[in-house]
């Protein structure tokens, strides 16, 4: 039981990492952004790059793991990402899943295809109530705690972050306050990549890195995002928790079926209370 | 009168695929003027004004602001040189508080934002905002919401909000698109008294549905009608133009005798 609630906790915290930065993507710049996996990916990777030039510690491969997603995702965003604004959306998810595609490629040809497991970083364990938990999932679910914190701070307390909510809400309107939406949403954009990427390299010990290791999630994460409502950061940070519950509970009955059940939730949801973009 | 013109526009036409929401539009205002656009649903005038303020691109025409070509200038850009707009479902962040929304409008993002972003944690800067800010909050009459947030005011209030916001970006020229739309008779008065007031400071343009209460406040009116602009005047004499009083047949047909 302590067991379950665990793993839906970390699943929870992995998801809620990744979905946040397609959610601010998503509400804001109202673009479906499928390369968002590819930065994903290629988080995991630059972590598995990275770890023999620094000795095997974690900590500094996750930071330039990170990092590397800044000029990654600027350049997205820059060149493809900004020329779709306005444009309808299925430009963008072609765009992007071109995007996605092309770099899944260029990761197979520079890594290979064969899936590369990572050992636990911690590798300690934790006995509570005489159930045994790696460490290393309580700082995950820990760091996410922390990303939603420092999000709402950042969203709540500062001018930039006030731009940005107001800016989820109607950018036609921020524009009209004589503000450059296109210069924050970049802003936003490779934010949303970083955390990308930071979620790649938090879940690659937990699982195998492989080339398509983003499109799994990517379904995921989109279900996040629609389950917790169009721009709503506290609300995608319930779903994560949420929907990764069910994923735990469902695979503690059936495995197989603790994917589609979060679809199914997704479907439901999107029933009851449909969006219009 | 014979002060200088501050906005026009040559041949400004948008159309969306085969539908032609502007066409051929040759309108232009002086500094100081006071001008209502009217016209049926569908008319052309909200689009006439998205164009102005750069929402999206004419498919063909110019327009000219103060003196330069603006027709390719970003829409972020014409706020900063002073043509600012509200729009006709009332625009304000629901998320926010009464006093952020101000102070989205009074910092000076542009212009100087590495300073601005000391803002956020305080600084000089912060007091200059915040009094320009409070000043709007008491003029609106708002000053006992400042730190509710907008979701909670009336439609009204949101209104008055809006205005606030436009006005705290210092426009030359303020569009106003259907500012009396949704309004209860009582908030009307109350935003009528504004848009008074601000007939001395500064260049208005108003689109109004309703034709009757737009006299008294404009100086000159033009009629819009399937995207062009079909009679233009004095109120009085636009109103009796028989071309107008067939397009608006059974819309306002009283307008006349008012």
């Amino acid at each position: 039981m302590i067991n379950t609630l665990a793993y839906g906790l970390t699943i929870g915290g992995i998801l809620y990492i990744i979905s946040v930065g397609l959610s601010l993507t998503f509400g804001t710049m109202r673009i479906v952004n499928f390369a968002h996996a590819l930065i994903y990916t290629v988080g995991a990777y630059a972590l598995i790059a990275a770890l023999p030039f620094l000795g095997g510690y974690f900590v500094p491969a996750t930071v330039l793991a990170v990092l590397a997603a800044v000029p990654l995702s600027y350049v997205i965003e820059r060149y493809i990402i900004r020329r779709l604004y306005g444009a309808s959306i299925d430009y963008a998810i072609i765009a992007t899943y071109a995007v996605l595609l092309i770099g899944v490629d260029i990761t197979k040809w520079i890594w290979g295809a064969t899936p590369i497991p990572l050992s636990d970083p911690v590798n300690q364990y934790l006995n509570i109530f005489g159930v045994s938990l790696p460490v290393y999932r309580l700082i995950i679910i820990a760091l996410s705690l922390l990303v939603f914190l420092a999000l709402e701070i950042f969203l709540r307390r500062t001018m930039v972050g006030k731009i940005v909510v107001a800016g989820l809400e109607d950018r036609e309107a921020v524009s009209s306050l004589g503000i450059n939406v296109e210069k924050y949403f970049c802003l936003i954009f490779v934010i949303g990549s970083c955390l990308a990427a930071f979620g790649g390299v938090l879940y690659s010990p937990i699982t195998t890195v492989h080339p398509y290791m983003g499109f799994q999630v990517l379904l995921l994460s989109f279900a996040v995002v629609l389950v917790g409502g169009l721009g709503s950061m506290r609300g995608t940070f319930i779903s994560a928790f949420v929907l990764g519950m069910v994923m735990a509970v469902t695979g503690r009955f059936w495995g197989p079926a603790a994917e589609t059940m979060v679809f199914v939730v997704m479907a439901v949801v999107l029933i009851i209370k449909p969006i219009d973009v | 009168m014979a002060s200088s013109v501050i906005l026009e526009t040559k041949g400004l036409s948008k159309s969306f695929g085969d539908f032609t929401a502007v066409e051929m539009v040759d309108y232009s205002i002086c500094e100081g003027e006071s001008a209502g656009i009217i016209g049926p649903n569908g008319a052309g005038k909200s689009t006439f004004f998205n164009l102005l303020t750069g929402m999206f691109p004419p498919s063909k025409g110019m327009i000219r602001f103060m003196g330069s070509d603006i027709t390719d200038q970003a829409s972020f850009k014409r706020v900063s040189l002073g043509l600012v707009r509200t729009f006709q479902l009332v625009s304000v962040f629901n998320s926010l508080t009464v006093l952020d929304n101000l102070v989205l409008a009074a910092v000076p993002f542009n212009s100087q934002f590495t300073r601005m972003s000391r803002f956020m944690l305080g600084s000089a800067h912060r007091d200059e905002v915040l009094s320009l800010c409070e000043e709007s909050l008491i003029r609106a009459g708002l000053e006992q919401k400042r730190w509710s947030l907008t979701s909670e005011l009336s439609y009204g209030e949101k209104r008055m909000l809006e205005i606030a916001m436009a006005l705290l970006l210092n426009p030359k020229v303020l569009l106003l698109d259907e500012p009396l739309a949704g309004l209860s008779e009582f908030e009307i008065s109350d935003v009528l008294s504004i848009i008074n007031s601000l007939r001395e400071q500064l260049t208005l343009v108003i689109i109004e549905h309703k034709i009757s209460r737009l006299v008294g406040i404009v100086e000159r009116l033009s009629v819009m009608h399937q995207g062009q602009i079909i009679a233009e005047g004095l109120p009085d004499q636009v109103l009796c133009d028989p071309t107008v009083r067939r397009v608006y047949w059974g819309a306002d047909d009283q307008a006349c005798e008012t």
